[in-house]
């Protein structure tokens, strides 16, 4: 619930010009939109809104990250939600990239929510982000906020990412809601071996366009990819072992048990390679499986 | 008439002299009174004695009869005070003579015979160191005495055997020290080949084992913890002599010999459940007994549910872990019993369990995570050198494994390793009062694992990008040289230290 120092909430009137116009477009606009943060209509330009599940796996993390950094850096603005998992992937990927990002968050705007993620919330806000809610105060969030913040979300942007959702989840909420508005909607595939997978396939099967590269999404807004991502072999310099973990890795992330037993290397060796190459930022550790990292500058 | 019999007093594992000093006086009403600062243990001998002596045939006397334990200012506890008070009567009523150079200890039953006795090999230790050429002991503890050469230790059955054999009617013969069976496993419960998959966590076990470091396993119920730590025992090399004899002390003095039992040739294991108070732990009492650190002495520790443990109890292990030893001062002693041992700690990776699990969804918020792998961190945590996953294998996977040529290695193959690696570890230590890579403090890092310039350079890349912290980084030299030290090799090399990171603390991310 804390403020920052010296920092006043404001709001914006829905008959003012800095309104968002996306927003007033739907039937039940917020009259007032409270905020924090350096108010800048232009941020609203170009928007994609991004939702997912609390309960992000490696899988959905990793692709978080790579879409939105390429979204973020070409200058679009990420529209989330803050919660953990998706959300605060999205959010934090935004930042990173030097993009700007809009908190929508579902209590009152003196809050933080949920409060563990305080310092994001405040790199969000330094670097030339938002906070907005319709709720003025320090109200918490209640079930039924949440929801209502969803349409918001759903509204700020003429395109919706969908990361990992289950089948009954607050993203999928959003999605209906985001089709109601007309929007387009985009939904990443996952195994459906994984129940945070099958709300978006769900999505797919009823007309969602399937995203397989952060192209997609550029492509729409007119946009290409600012960082090449094939440019950077992830496999340059390494030796021979430590390019049949890369292959392996390239197929699917696994444990290093697995790729033990699949290099039919020592545990000793094998270890020693999986750091080297942890090092070298070629390959992730997410949730105890390694992913090969294509964006290759970060750890 | 005055009867002087030698016997003993324990104050932890330390031993003192007692005299049991019977007077059976002519003057006087009958009385039968135990003098000396006796416990309840020792008051009761009273009962214990009278019973048994009349039930052995005896007629006991009517007389005024007055035992003093001296020295009169040391508390005695203990019920093995029984033998030599009673065999100070049997000396005056039925008129025989103890032989010089002779002591008694052991617990008697009413019937009159003798029960086993714990503490009894600390008993003989003492004879030996006093030269007291004879000790008489319960049948049943005289296989625990016998391990201690040089002198007689008799076997006694019943009182009337005792008193037959002074009087010269029978003849008794000294115990032969016989070999308890030691299992074939070295105290371990399974052998590393049974545990399929989590070839990484073999692997930290055999660095633990090797270097002595304590180690920490991270994984969902039914990943294999328990039985991994369970394994353990067999890959880490036999006891020696010397270590074995330190061993049963500890387990003498606590009573935990069985009767007929002896030296303890297996590394102890001790799996304490998380309801244990700090005393049970570490130990405690009036009359200070060894707590389970004590019992794991030379061997392993095993907190399961590690976070599970109350904070006291678990900081209380701090002291043990870097001394190898643990003090325990009370208002009427001060006793030291030692404590080196190979903690082995197991927990979940969140409240529910099954955080990152492929086979079933974790049901904790993101807050609980947070909260509960704060409480896993903490000054104890900075204690333990290895941190391992431990995910779920796969059952599909595992029986592919099972079917594949591929075998596992079997922990006496893994225990050759490592005996050579702890015997380059003594070699390197002789002149310092530590025996494996585990104990080196700043100091003793540098003058025994110097890094090279490539090997350093990636020790620095990798603290910066794994945000490693001091403390975490003198960790990985060590690890690092107990793993060279695996390989027989002096120095440390990049592959060392790449390996050793491996086993970094990542419990925060």
């Amino acid at each position: 619930m804390k403020m920052l120092s010296g920092e006043k909430v404001n709001r914006i009137d829905i008959k003012s010009s800095e309104y968002p116009s996306l927003l007033k477009e739907i039937k039940d606009p917020p009259p007032f939109l409270y905020f924090r943060g350096e108010w800048d209509i232009n941020i609203f330009n170009e928007t994609l809104s991004v939702v997912g599940s609390r309960r992000m796996t490696g899988y959905g993390e990793i692709i978080t990250d790579e879409v939105i950094s390429a979204v973020a850096e070409a200058g679009i603005t990420v529209v989330s939600g803050f919660m953990y998992g998706i959300d605060a992937k999205a959010h934090e990927a935004a930042v990173e990239a030097g993009g700007r990002t809009v908190a929508v968050m579902p209590c009152g705007i003196e809050r933080i929510h949920p409060e563990h993620q305080a310092p994001l919330y405040e790199k969000i806000l330094t670097t030339g982000g938002l906070a907005v809610s319709e709720y003025p105060g320090s109200t918490p969030p209640a079930l039924w906020t949440y929801p209502r913040r969803n349409r918001i979300i759903a509204a700020l942007s003429p395109f919706l990412l969908v990361v990992e959702a289950g089948l009954k989840s607050g993203a999928l909420i959003t999605a209906r809601i985001a089709a109601k508005y007309r929007r387009n909607i985009f939904a990443v595939p996952g195994p459906l071996t994984s129940s945070v997978s099958l709300g978006t396939a769900l999505l797919i099967k009823q007309g969602a366009v399937i995203l397989t590269a952060p192209e997609d999404i550029l492509n729409k807004y007119g946009k290409y990819s600012l960082t090449s991502a094939g440019n950077k072999k992830p496999w340059e310099g390494l030796n021979k072992n430590q390019k049949r973990i890369v292959d392996l890795l390239s197929v699917s992330p696994v444990g290093i048990d697995e790729i033990k037993r699949n290099t039919g290397r020592s545990a000793s060796e094998t270890g020693a390679d999986v750091t080297i190459l942890q090092l070298y930022k070629t390959i992730i550790l997410k949730n105890g499986k390694y992913y090969l990292n294509k964006r290759g500058d970060k750890c | 008439m005055l009867i002087r019999v030698t016997s003993v007093s324990f104050s932890g594992l330390n031993t003192i002299r007692i005299d049991v000093e019977v007077n059976i006086a002519d003057r006087g009403l009958p009385s039968f009174d135990i003098v000396g600062m006796p416990n309840k243990a020792v008051a009761e001998s009273r009962e214990r004695v009278r019973t048994s002596l009349i039930n052995s045939g005896t007629n006991f006397p009517l007389r005024k009869i007055t035992v003093n334990l001296a020295p009169g200012d040391v508390p005695k506890e203990g019920a093995f005070y029984d033998l030599p008070i009673a065999v100070g009567i049997l000396s005056g009523i039925r008129g025989f003579s103890i032989p010089g150079e002779s002591m008694f200890f052991g617990e008697l039953s009413l019937d009159g015979s003798l029960r086993h006795t714990k503490g009894t090999l600390l008993a003989a230790l003492f004879a030996k160191e006093n030269r007291i050429k004879n000790i008489f002991v319960p049948e049943q503890s005289a296989n625990e005495a016998s391990v201690v050469k040089g002198i007689n230790v008799y076997p006694v059955t019943d009182l009337n055997q005792i008193t037959d054999f002074f009087n010269s009617e029978i003849k008794l013969e000294p115990a032969v020290y016989r070999q308890s069976e030691a299992s074939g496993r070295g105290g371990a419960e399974f052998d590393m080949s049974e545990v399929h998959g989590q070839e990484q966590a073999k692997r930290a076990l055999e660095i633990a084992a090797a270097g002595g470091h304590n180690i920490i396993m991270i994984g969902s119920p039914g990943s294999g913890k328990t039985m991994l730590a369970r394994a353990l025992p067999g890959i880490m090399p036999l006891l020696s002599e010397e270590e074995s004899l330190e061993v049963t002390k500890i387990y003498s003095s606590s009573g935990n010999i069985p009767p007929g039992g002896s030296l303890i040739a297996a590394r102890p294991f001790r799996a304490p459940h998380h309801i244990i108070s700090q005393a049970g732990l570490v130990g405690g009492g009036a009359h200070p007994q060894p707590g389970e650190i004590s019992l794991a002495h030379r061997g392993i520790l095993f907190l399961d549910e590690f976070n599970e443990f109350p904070r006291a109890v678990i900081e209380a292990l701090r002291q043990p872990i870097e001394d190898g030893m643990l003090t325990i001062s009370r208002s009427l002693e001060r006793v030291t019993y030692p404590s080196r041992f190979i903690l082995v700690a197991a927990a979940n990776p969140c409240p529910c369990g099954y955080l990152n699990d492929e086979t079933k969804e974790c049901t904790c918020t993101k807050r609980e995570i947070i909260r509960y792998q704060k409480k896993l961190s903490g000054p104890i945590l900075d204690r333990i050198d290895l941190h391992v996953d431990v995910p779920v294998v796969d059952i599909k996977k595992l029986s592919r494994g099972l079917d594949n040529t591929i075998k596992n290695e079997s922990s006496p193959e893994i225990r050759t390793r490592i005996t050579a690696a702890r015997k380059i570890q003594k070699e390197r230590f002789k002149s310092e009062a530590i025996h494996t890579n585990s104990e080196m403090k700043n100091r003793l890092i540098k003058k025994y694992v110097p890094l090279g310039p490539s090997s350093r350079s990636l020790l620095l890349e990798a603290a910066g990008s794994f945000k490693l912290s001091a403390r975490s980084y003198l960790k990985i030299i060590k690890i690092a040289r107990t793993i060279a030290d695996l390989e027989e090799q002096t120095d440390i090399n990049e592959s060392h230290i790449a390996e050793a990171l491996q086993f970094r603390p990542r419990i925060i991310e």
